[in-house]
């Protein structure tokens, strides 16, 4: 396998980022995530804020509208921007990982894709928002089902499919059985695995 | 209310909403709703063939009167002259596209006024207006917010203001003449008015309002537009030359000829008798003929998904129209007007206005094209007043907010994916109040022109 795109959906507070930052690491490629906020503002000259705004958050349809491709709304043309950028990386022949941005179905067409969706026990992720928001568990509750319900809008209005649908990936796996490191030394083997077996 | 009519309203508002909620492409909303239309309203409730034959008005085309029209005359059902001329253009645009046309000719304008902010702002505006005269808007702001882009980038200037001044001017363009917006050609066509009946009523209203709305963006733009520039000297040599957007000079003369043979059909179209269907057809065909082997490319770029979305839309209004809906609807405006004719003109202007800034315009006209029929026959006012009425209104209203025309929502996408967001603020704090300006002259046009 020449080229190796590890996709990696999440749930919030599941640690899907750090587990994308650590396999990233251990393969040696790229990761975009908030790197591709930074690429995008850097591209268009819109600010880092700007383009975080609207970051992975679905449209309001009341207020939008498509015309021949065309859409009013900056939430489709940031989503645009992002998912042509990865489209690019993919085709110019690039190993990187990506965290969301419905990569898994808009980079299925490439034989080196790999799609990992990454998800938690609610009370692990509540535990986990708790820490790092600095939150009590109602807000923490709050906020992750609040980030989940966009990330699941998004997903089905750019892909119309299934956030989170197993079928949609290669491998799902809960990160709260293994704990965030175990997860990624499985997901390292996986990957190793899916790469010597194209070889073979 | 009969049962017909009862489906008849019920397929128009799951229409309107499944457009509006952008679930489903709209053609196929349209298309699923109007065969609804022909399978309930008039197959199940009505049990009429008759009704299904005339909305499909498939005997329309064996009319004299749709190809050569000496006599005015109304149509019903499907409004096939619509389609067929929006086809016609759409081959043409995209021949014209394809030779550099649309770029050539902004660059052209930008270079005559030597490059300088405050002119290319002023002669674009002017540029979008005119175009928009012939060509859809759509096609018109595409080339020209991508140029706008271009040149702001290279001469150091927010394009935000043009751009937005660009939409509002191509709207308005569109509003002058009988082509220029899909509602006109709905009005034209369903009513018999020729592009000069636009052009000397709507299009004196548009010229009036142009000349207001290019001082109004001058004065409102004036300190973005020169805060970056400093007046110094604009270095041309960088920027891209005009010819070098001429992709072959055969194909750009021959597009160039189409067109100037479509503007003078257009605008002799009273005088020769030649309906838009021909004129539409007759563009399209010696378009094809002239691309040679690229012919097929050009057929398969035609936006064959409005020509569907008007397809459905015509057979659903026609629910409407055949079950006496829109003749109730008629009768309304007349008893809220009391009969009052500057009552009833107020209440078309500014119901289409706020209608058409919100919801697509073509469904709104449609609608409203058989409404103002009745209401010109019940309470006898005259119906080109109307019909200037419901133009004007469509037209002007939808550049009131960023989803209200097509043009707005390919200008503000344009200049997103160029690191320009245009936020629904931002755009609605300075186009909303231009289009009150421009439906109050227009009010007052009419009333004191036709009242």
């Amino acid at each position: 396998m020449s080229q190796i795109i590890i996709s990696i959906g999440r749930e919030f507070g599941s640690g899907g980022r750090v587990i994308a930052e650590a396999l990233a690491k251990r393969f040696d490629i790229p990761v975009y995530d908030r790197h591709l906020i930074t690429e995008i503002a850097e591209k268009t000259g819109l600010s880092h804020d700007q383009v975080e705004k609207y970051n992975e958050v679905p449209k309001s349809r009341l207020i939008s509208r498509r015309v021949r491709g065309f859409s009013n709304s900056i939430e489709d043309n940031i989503a645009e921007m992002q998912f042509e950028f990865i489209e690019n990386k993919a085709a110019s022949g690039d190993s990187f990982v990506v965290v969301g941005r419905c990569s898994e179905t808009k980079l299925k067409k490439y034989p080196g894709l790999i799609s990992i969706f990454v998800l938690g026990d609610m009370s692990a992720k509540i535990k986990r928002i708790k820490e790092l928001y600095n939150m009590n568990e109602n807000e923490a509750k709050a906020f992750i089902e609040k980030k989940d319900r966009k990330r699941k809008s998004y997903h089905n209005y750019h892909t119309g499919l299934h956030w989170g649908d197993s079928r949609l990936y290669d491998i799902s796996i809960n990160s709260t059985r293994l704990g965030i490191d175990g997860t990624i030394d499985l997901l390292e083997d996986y990957i190793k695995a899916r790469i010597n077996g194209s070889q073979k | 209310m009969t049962a017909a009519a009862i489906f008849a309203v019920i397929i128009f508002v799951v229409m309107f909403i499944m457009i509006v909620l952008d679930k489903i492409e709209r053609q196929y909303v349209t298309l699923g709703c109007g065969l609804l239309t022909i399978i309930v309203v008039f197959g199940i409730c009505m049990r009429s063939g008759e009704a299904i034959w005339e909305t499909l008005a498939v005997k329309s085309f064996a009319t004299t009167d749709f190809w050569y029209q000496v006599t005015e005359s109304e149509s019903k059902g499907i409004n096939w002259a619509t389609i067929i001329f929006i086809a016609g253009m759409m081959v043409m645009v995209e021949g014209m596209a394809r030779a550099g046309f649309f770029r050539w000719l902004c660059l052209k304008i930008a270079y005559l006024v030597k490059c300088r902010t405050v002119p290319i702002f002023i002669t674009f505006m002017i540029m979008s207006a005119v175009l928009s005269m012939f060509i859809d808007s759509i096609t018109v702001i595409m080339f020209l917010s991508a140029v706008t882009i271009e040149l702001a980038h290279l001469l150091n200037f927010n394009p935000v203001p043009m751009i937005l001044s660009e939409i509002f001017c191509a709207n308005l363009g569109g509003s002058a003449t009988m082509c220029g917006d899909p509602p006109n050609i709905i009005v034209g066509t369903s009513l018999g008015f020729s592009f000069f009946d636009f052009l000397s009523n709507t299009g004196v209203a548009a010229g009036i309002c142009l000349v207001v709305c290019v001082l109004y963006f001058y004065i409102v733009f004036k300190k973005e537009l020169v805060s970056n520039n400093k007046g110094a000297a604009v270095d041309m040599s960088k920027l891209p030359k005009p010819k070098d957007a001429i992709k072959s000079k055969k194909d750009f003369i021959i597009s160039s000829v189409i067109f100037g043979i479509a503007v003078i059909l257009l605008v002799t179209h009273s005088v020769t008798h030649l309906t838009v269907a021909t004129i539409g057809l007759f563009i399209a065909i010696i378009t094809l003929i002239s691309s040679g082997r690229t012919s097929l490319e050009l057929i398969k770029k035609v936006d064959y998904k409005t020509v569907l979305f008007f397809i459905g839309l015509f057979i659903v209004v026609s629910g409407l129209e055949e079950t006496g809906i829109l003749v109730l609807i008629a009768d309304f405006i007349k008893n809220i007007s009391n009969g009052n004719a500057m009552i009833m003109v107020a209440i078309i202007i500014w119901v289409s206005a706020a209608a058409s800034a919100f919801v697509d315009n073509i469904p709104f006209a449609a609608t409203m094209v058989p409404v103002i029929q009745s209401l010109s026959s019940a309470a006898g006012v005259n119906i080109s007043t109307l019909a200037w009425s419901l133009s004007l209104g469509t037209d002007i209203g939808g550049s009131a907010t960023p989803i209200g025309a097509s043009a707005n929502v390919v200008g503000t996408s344009v200049s997103a994916k160029n690191g320009h967001p245009i936020t629904w603020g931002k755009y609605c704090a300075k186009l909303a109040p231009a289009t009150v300006i421009v439906l109050a002259i227009s009010t007052v046009y009419v009333f004191v022109r036709y009242l």
